[in-house]
């Protein structure tokens, strides 16, 4: 329907030559679109990514249980059940396409049973997705930490889930920064494929507005530019917020420690870091 | 009267038996140190003691609270087992003051300002009181093993274990960590130390234990042990370590 309004809003014009210029007619003529596809990719892909997290969070905690002799029969059971399924869920989260992903979700569930907005939908896809590309990175920092701190903590006499909330936890959460901020540049790029099932974000509006006049490869490149704007701001900010963290304030002199950056290469997208 | 009493225990990692049977009574306001060779079992003996790792079999009882038995609530008893580790094994993510105060909040549900105030008192006792607020990256490592003294000081334990709790440190900060463990000792505290410092074992403790594969295989006091030793792997070991 947006797509329809502006398109059937103007008089046919006429497209100059030149890509540079072609680019600009893009931007003219069709602005509000790539603002509207603009905001949505934010909103999805800002908002996917904390709740991936969150989700991430737990299903780590799930995945990291150990049995020990010391557990009864019900919490044996639970943490085997715990551990089966987050570990099942990661494997075929992220064995399979998220494009997939999307179109199960979407017209399996979300439209049948709940009559789901796209936009709502979205984002739900996106947490679930993150999540599973989260609970490695959150595993793989818990795990990195010092052994120490949790025999430390244990002989204390702090309960694994004190010291977990309280010493193991904030740390690797520190560490982790930089790959969930790699994740959220992910979730930029890769909320495009969201375009399949009708999401009115940055890729769909670009082939909406390359349509009426077939200028697919200039609009293709106006989308290209605000992608790269978006991710490379992600980028800044996120280095930017990584070194705060890592730098207690009020001291110039005190070293920051540079922090274990576990980068989580993913099949798709395969982003690193610093782009 | 034994405050820790140990039978029969046995641990072993896969296929290697790490301790074979270890039969021995640590008293109350006892000061023993273990000594022996690197892979003889001592920190895995230690570790065991509070639980740390979990005994292959055999039974620790601990004021009179048999540890190794499967309802007991460990949680509880761990906070009456002070434990000092070599890599001290402060919170990393903590100031000084608060890797003190962690513990007694959650554990003792002690509140921020009681447990602030005992906090500053331990870290006077063990001459660290002006660093309460710095990072614990930021202070030295004979600093780092103070405050993780204080910091098992704060749950007013019966009993402290010490794993070689001066071997991580550069010599000239060994003695500032004696020093405290002296005065502990001489406050009456029960203490189990492994340590490679004969001169301390000597001086300070009231019984030493030498290990060797997985057992105690002579105790005495200092003067037996050290002066006149009836094993030959004893005679063996302190001939390495005391010509260094
Ligand atoms: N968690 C573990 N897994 C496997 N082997 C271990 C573990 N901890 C200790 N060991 C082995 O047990 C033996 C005794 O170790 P340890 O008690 O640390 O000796 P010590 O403290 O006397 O040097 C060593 O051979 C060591 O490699
Ligand atoms: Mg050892």
């Amino acid at each position: 329907m947006i797509f329809l309004r502006y398109v059937l809003s103007g008089t046919v014009k006429i497209v100059p030559d030149g890509t540079f210029q072609r680019m600009v007619f893009i931007v003219q003529n069709y602005y509000p679109m790539f603002l509207e596809g603009l905001k949505y990719t934010l909103v999805i892909s800002l908002v996917g990514t904390l709740f991936g997290v969150l989700i991430g969070m737990i299903l780590a905690s799930m995945k990291i249980q150990k049995i020990t002799k010391r557990d009864s029969f019900t919490i044996r059971i639970l943490k085997r059940a715990g551990i089966i399924f987050s570990t099942a869920y990661v494997d075929i989260v992220r064995g399979t396409p998220m494009m997939l992903q999307a179109i199960i979700l979407y017209y399996a569930f979300f439209v049948k049973w709940f009559n789901m907005s796209v936009m709502l939908a979205g984002i739900i896809i996106i947490s679930l997705n993150t999540a599973a590309y989260a609970t490695e990175v959150l595993r793989g920092a818990i795990n990195a930490i010092d052994k120490g701190q949790m025999e430390a903590a244990r002989s204390l006499g702090m309960s694994y889930k004190q010291a977990m909330l309280n010493v193991i936890l904030p740390q690797a959460f520190k560490n982790s920064v930089p790959a969930i901020g790699n994740e959220l540049v992910i979730n930029i790029k890769d909320s495009s494929v969201l375009s399949v099932i009708g999401v009115i974000e940055l890729m769909y509006q670009s082939k909406a507005a390359a349509s009426q006049y077939f200028l697919h490869v200039e609009s293709a490149l106006v989308a290209g530019v605000v992608y790269l704007i978006l991710t490379m701001s992600a980028t800044r900010l996120l280095e930017y917020f990584d070194k705060r963290l890592n730098s207690p304030s009020g001291s110039a002199l005190k070293i920051s420690i540079p922090t274990s950056q576990s980068f989580q290469s993913r099949k798709r997208g395969n982003a690193k870091w610093r782009l | 009267m034994a405050i820790i009493r140990v039978r029969n225990l046995k641990k072993s990692f896969g296929d290697l038996e790490v301790l074979k049977d270890i039969n021995v009574d640590f008293n109350r306001g006892e000061v023993v140190c273990i000594i022996g060779a690197s892979g003889s079992g001592k920190s895995t003996l230690l570790r065991c003691l509070n639980l740390l790792e979990e005994p292959t079999s055999g039974n620790i009882v601990f004021d009179g609270n048999e540890l190794t038995s499967t309802n007991t609530n460990l949680d509880q008893l761990r906070t009456k087992i002070g434990m000092v580790f070599q890599s001290f094994n402060l919170f990393n993510n903590k100031s000084v003051l608060d890797n003190l105060t962690l513990a007694p909040i959650h554990v003792l549900k002690n509140s921020k300002e009681l447990a602030e105030q005992k906090a500053l008192k331990l870290l006077d006792r063990v001459g660290l009181k002006d660093f309460a607020n710095y990072t614990v990256k930021t202070i030295s490592g004979g600093q780092k093993q103070r405050v993780s003294i204080a910091r098992s000081l704060m749950m007013e334990p019966s009993i402290m274990l010490f794993d070689e709790p001066t071997s991580a440190l550069d010599p000239e900060m060994v003695g500032e960590v004696l020093e405290v463990m002296k005065s502990l000792a001489s406050q009456g505290m029960t203490m189990i130390v492994v340590t490679h410092e004969m001169e301390f074992a000597k001086d300070v403790s009231d019984r030493v234990l030498f290990m060797d594969q997985g057992i105690i295989l002579e105790a005495g006091s200092p003067e037996e042990i050290f002066t006149n030793p009836k094993k030959t792997r004893t005679k063996e070991f302190l001939s390495r370590v005391l010509r260094n």
